[in-house]
Parts: C-alpha cells; structure tokens; sequence
C-alpha cells in the first residue's frame, strides 16, 4: 500500500463524501495554534477569498472549519491555484465564544500575494486572546 | 498644539520593522470605525508614521466610542518605498473596543514575510 492510499485510508472511514481532490496536497496550507492555550485552533471557521484584480471584488473560493490539528487539508486544488492576491479570514471572535472567552479580535484577515503559483505557501496563524502573528512558511 | 493632541490619542500605534531593526517611519496608515447599522467602514482619519514609527493624534477622546476599529497599515507601499517587495499587500487588524474609558495600543511588528499584534495599553 502507497502512502496515499494508506492516508486516504484513515480519511476515507472518516468521511466518505471526500474526494481524492481534497486530500491531495494543496499548494496554499494553514494551521491555527492557539497559543494562550498551547493546543491547535481546532473547529475554526476560516474562508479563503481571490481578489479579482478587473472588479476588485473578492470573490469566495472555499470555506472550512479546521480539524483538530488546527488545519485544512485540501483548502484548493493546483489548478485553481493561480497568481493574484488573496485573503484568508479566521473566524477568531466565534472561536473564542466558542471557548466561553472574549477577543480582542473579531476576526482576522490575512491579505497576500502569490507571485508563483508552483511554489507552496503556508499562512499560519498563532493565535491568542490579545494578540496574533502570521508569517510567510512553506 | 490642540488639546486634543495633548491628552494623547486613546488608540496608538506603533509600526516597527523587524526585518531591518528600525522603527518604520513614513508609513502610510488609516483608521476606521464600523457603522454597524449600515455594516460599512467610516474612515476616521489617514495618517504616515513619524520617524519613530508612530502617529501621535490618530482619534480625539470625543470621537472614541465602543465599536468595532480598523487599523489598516499601507505595507506593500512602505516595502516598496525600500526597493523590496512583500508577502503582504497590506495589513488589517481589526479590534473591538467594549470600554472607551481605557486607552487602546496597536502595535504592528512587520517583516516582509511575518506580522504580529497585540492589545497594549
């Protein structure tokens, strides 16, 4: 058994509506820490957006919850994945409700730009109550 | 100099560059309040950091009230302004304020490829 099929595997009996698109690796990734805390963001409603560069609308692409890793496996597939800039929103404000907690952030936009749509990008996003940082991985 | 100048501004800032060990001075930012009624932004005012990275006078007391802020900071133009590109074409931080009694720090730490922010006082 290959790697894939021995991690689509563990995805499958988890949920047998995902389709092979999904778990194949997406060039733009994400993890939620939640660093007040020290666990994964785990169960955070995040959407990613493209700028249309002619009407300058965002236009939304995906939207997802992150698994108890505090990731999205699958946020978009190579093809979709072109040059152009985007936005990633995390539902931080709902998280922290949802924790029984205030924020000082009601929610947090990412805005970056891919140059090279064949290279892999990571938007990560350490996260407390009063305070967050983000950074440009691979 | 105004009063308003002199009690300080009860939302502050402070841009620093962590890529280069400086304050990041002459960076163009704007401040804005969200209409919840109408859920759109009002702009507030627009101002370029000073030379310590900073914009003494951004909201006058009066003109604080509890709300939903913004605090978009013109990076993509300041790295530009530097002969260098960025991952980020700007930042927004966007924070509720509950308790207008308090005075509210938004410092921003900023690389080309990483920011952070935190609530200061």
């Amino acid at each position: 058994m290959n790697r894939l099929e021995h991690i689509r595997g563990h995805i499958v009996s988890a949920d047998k509506n995902m389709n092979i698109a999904a778990i194949l690796p997406s060039p733009l990734t994400t993890h939620v820490l939640n660093i007040d805390h020290g666990v994964p963001g785990a169960n955070m409603t995040i959407s990613l957006h493209h700028l249309n560069p002619i009407s300058s609308e965002w236009n939304l692409l995906t939207t997802r919850i992150t698994n108890d890793d505090g990731r999205c496996p699958g946020l978009i597939s190579k093809e979709s994945f072109i040059a152009g800039v985007y936005k990633m929103h995390f539902e931080t404000g709902k998280y922290w409700d949802a924790l029984g907690e205030t924020c000082f952030y009601p929610y947090v936009e990412v805005v970056f730009t891919i140059t090279d749509p064949l290279q892999k990008y990571h938007v990560p996003l350490l996260l407390s109550r009063f305070s967050y940082s983000t950074y440009r991985g691979s | 100099m105004g009063s308003s100048v002199k009690s300080g501004s009860p939302i502050t800032t402070h841009v620093l560059n962590t890529g280069d060990g400086v304050p990041a001075a002459r960076m163009a930012l704007s401040l804005h309040r969200l209409d919840p009624s109408m859920a759109i932004w009002n702009l507030i005012t627009t101002e370029n950091t000073n030379e310590d990275g900073r914009c003494p006078g951004l909201i006058t007391s009066d003109g604080f009230v509890p709300g939903m802020y913004k605090i978009r900071f013109e990076t993509g133009q300041y790295w530009e302004s530097l002969g260098k590109s960025s991952f980020y074409p700007y930042v927004e931080i966007v924070f509720t304020i509950s308790d207008a009694d308090q005075s509210c720090h938004v410092p921003l730490l900023v690389s080309r490829y990483s920011y952070s922010t935190y609530r200061g006082s």
